[in-house]
């Protein structure tokens, strides 16, 4: 049994414009110790991936279809009590602005303590005291900076302490939303580091959820590339970023300015993207497709290239067609 | 450097620019404690030039940007643009100044004012200026909008900031700043809140401006792979002081200073799957 299998998701969002599919007909699989990246621009839906695994979709949100089942229970069914007694113990986030995610008038210590405490009132005083100088040691936070408030801590530090709050009760899967969007580059390989440390030594399951695909190349073993609420490329961390297949992951990794591969920047000519309140089996990239070749009214499909590594596109030719980062 | 600049003639000078901020008051002393926030650096970019500085959060970067449009005034040194001295100009000679010298800011969704459309945000610079009649201040916001690819400009007239993408938005930002065709644009991390296929596309637009009308630009970036591909020259900031200045390829292959080293370390790219 997978720690978490996501089968057929699709979420809409109820605008005035009619009904906007974020989420269409997603599914993957993690394993306890595995860790899963999405990637994808704004407003691709990935967000809205982590907050239904929360149980935290706005109140205009509406789960259309499919199942996401969590050590076997399906979450799409619970209350909002049932839910109570998962979020933070089982399923935990590390969330994007580390500066506003933590009360400012509270100690740090009193409030990953909460945590504890809300999900085992009857933790003992030294348990407690034990567990709170064990978690500070894992994201290498000073014991003597415990009882400091939260504006007394540097950017970096805010992120280390919400990791510390999002492992206080040891959950099985850790969301993370974007957790160094705010950082800068030196902290954020600090943070990165410490994610993934974290991440091994307690084998916990992550969605590691990111716009930038350098940083989820860093820390995930898997990779999700999305698009318009579709996901369309998955497979290991190499084989999606030594050989990409979907032309949208081509475009994405030929724009991305990194220190190695300044010679095969291209700028693409991006249209805007899709209109997704408009339901449609077509595919969404097509208008911006460099490889394009009429997919107009057709609809894409699943390729595989390995039994790890597929990608979804009405083209067969060009997904099986490799030819690196073309 | 040294070539560079003796080659061409020096746009933008500052030397032994100091800024101090002063930290809050604590009871009872007499003088307040102060945070150095840049500590006497000395800098010059060429006419033409595309000149980046790079640094973490809290190294002075924007600081330096800040002065340099005179948005702030140093505690010590000077600033020379086409060697004459800012730190004096009032009145008259101040809005000469802020009418050459232009400023796009980081955060697209806010540094747009909501209340104005499209077309009022990138008028506003011309009226201030008394620029043209009315007629001829919008043809050149037609004109201005078309070139930063929001075409064709009349359809995003009266159109207002939340309307638009954050890529979008950043294109009103870039037409305001060249609106009034000034010889120099400080450009403080223009693309950090954009995702990487837009942020490619702004570059390439900034690329364009700088060819039609020979700006010069200071580009303030925590990214060296970025500086590297849109810059001449980096100077790499650091605590206030500036550690090292050389051209772009050579500071990426060739870095001498520790710290810069260390930036390149820590850049994100793809060494790990390989």
């Amino acid at each position: 049994m997978s720690l978490l299998s996501v089968d057929h998701l699709s979420i809409g969002y109820q605008t005035k414009n009619g009904m906007l599919k974020a989420v269409d007909n997603i599914h993957f699989d993690l394993e306890k110790g595995q860790s899963l990246g999405f990637v994808g621009e704004s407003g691709c839906g990935k967000t809205t991936i982590g907050m239904a695994l929360m149980g935290l979709l706005p109140e205009n949100a509406v789960i259309l279809d499919g199942h996401i089942r969590f050590q076997g229970d399906d979450l799409i069914s619970l209350t909002e009590t049932q839910w109570q007694t998962v979020r933070g113990a089982k399923i935990a986030m590390i969330f994007q602005a580390a500066m506003n995610a933590l009360n400012p008038v509270m100690p740090v210590d009193e409030q990953i303590k909460e945590a504890i405490i809300t999900h085992q009132p009857d933790i003992s005083k030294t348990d407690l005291a034990d567990r709170m100088k064990e978690l500070f040691d894992l994201v290498d936070i000073p014991a003597r900076r415990m009882k400091d408030y939260p504006h007394e801590y540097s950017g970096g530090m805010k992120q280390r302490a919400i990791i510390a709050m999002a492992l206080a009760c040891d959950p099985a899967l850790i969301i993370a939303d974007e957790p160094t969007t705010a950082l800068d580059v030196i902290v954020q390989d600090q943070i990165l580091r410490e994610i993934k440390k974290v991440q091994e030594a307690t084998r916990t399951g992550l969605v590691f959820i990111s716009h930038d695909i350098a940083v989820v190349a860093s820390v995930c073993e898997r990779i999700c590339v999305m698009y318009a609420g579709q996901i369309v490329e998955t497979g290991t961390r190499k084989e999606v970023f030594k050989s990409p297949r979907h032309p949208y992951t081509r475009t994405l990794l030929n724009s991305y300015l990194s220190l190695d591969n300044l010679n095969d920047i291209r700028v693409p000519d991006m249209k805007e993207s899709p209109d997704q309140t408009v339901d449609t089996d077509e595919c969404r990239f097509a208008g911006s497709c460099a490889y394009a070749r009429g997919c107009a009214g057709r609809s894409p499909d699943w390729i595989d290239i390995s039994p790890t590594h597929k990608a979804f596109c009405c083209n067969p030719d060009v997904i099986r067609r490799g030819h690196g980062k073309s | 450097m040294e070539k560079a600049d003796s080659k061409s003639r020096i746009l933008v000078e500052m030397k032994q620019v100091t800024k101090a901020y002063a930290s809050r008051k604590k009871l009872f002393t007499r003088s307040s404690p102060q945070v150095l926030a840049l500590n006497s650096i000395d800098l010059s970019i060429a006419k033409g030039e595309v000149f980046g500085l790079v640094g973490q959060s809290g190294s002075g970067k924007t600081t330096t940007g800040r002065l340099l449009v005179k948005l702030e005034s140093p505690t010590a040194g000077e600033i020379f643009f086409n060697k004459t001295p800012i730190s004096q100009l009032k009145g008259p000679g101040l809005k000469t100044y802020r009418s050459r010298v232009q400023m796009i800011f980081q955060d697209p969704y806010q540094s747009l004012n909501p209340h104005l459309s499209i077309a009022e945000t990138v008028l506003e610079p011309l009226i201030v200026q008394k620029i043209g009649t009315p007629d001829t201040r919008t043809e050149k916001v037609v004109h201005t909008l078309d070139t930063v690819g929001l075409s064709p400009g009349e359809a995003f007239f009266n159109r207002y900031p939340h309307q638009l993408s954050g890529g979008q938005r950043q294109r009103v930002a870039i037409a305001r700043a060249i609106v009034l065709e000034p010889q120099f644009i400080v450009a403080d991390e223009p693309t950090s809140m954009l995702d990487a296929t837009i942020a490619i596309q702004l570059f390439q637009l900034l690329e364009q401006i700088k060819e039609t009308f020979g700006m010069t630009f200071l580009f303030i970036t925590h990214n060296l792979a970025a500086a590297r591909y849109m810059c001449d020259r980096i100077a790499v900031i650091h605590d206030g002081h500036i550690v090292e200045v050389n051209t772009a390829d050579n500071i990426i292959r060739h870095p001498e200073h520790p710290y810069t080293k260390q930036l390149i370390k820590v850049q994100p790219g793809f060494k790990y799957t390989r």
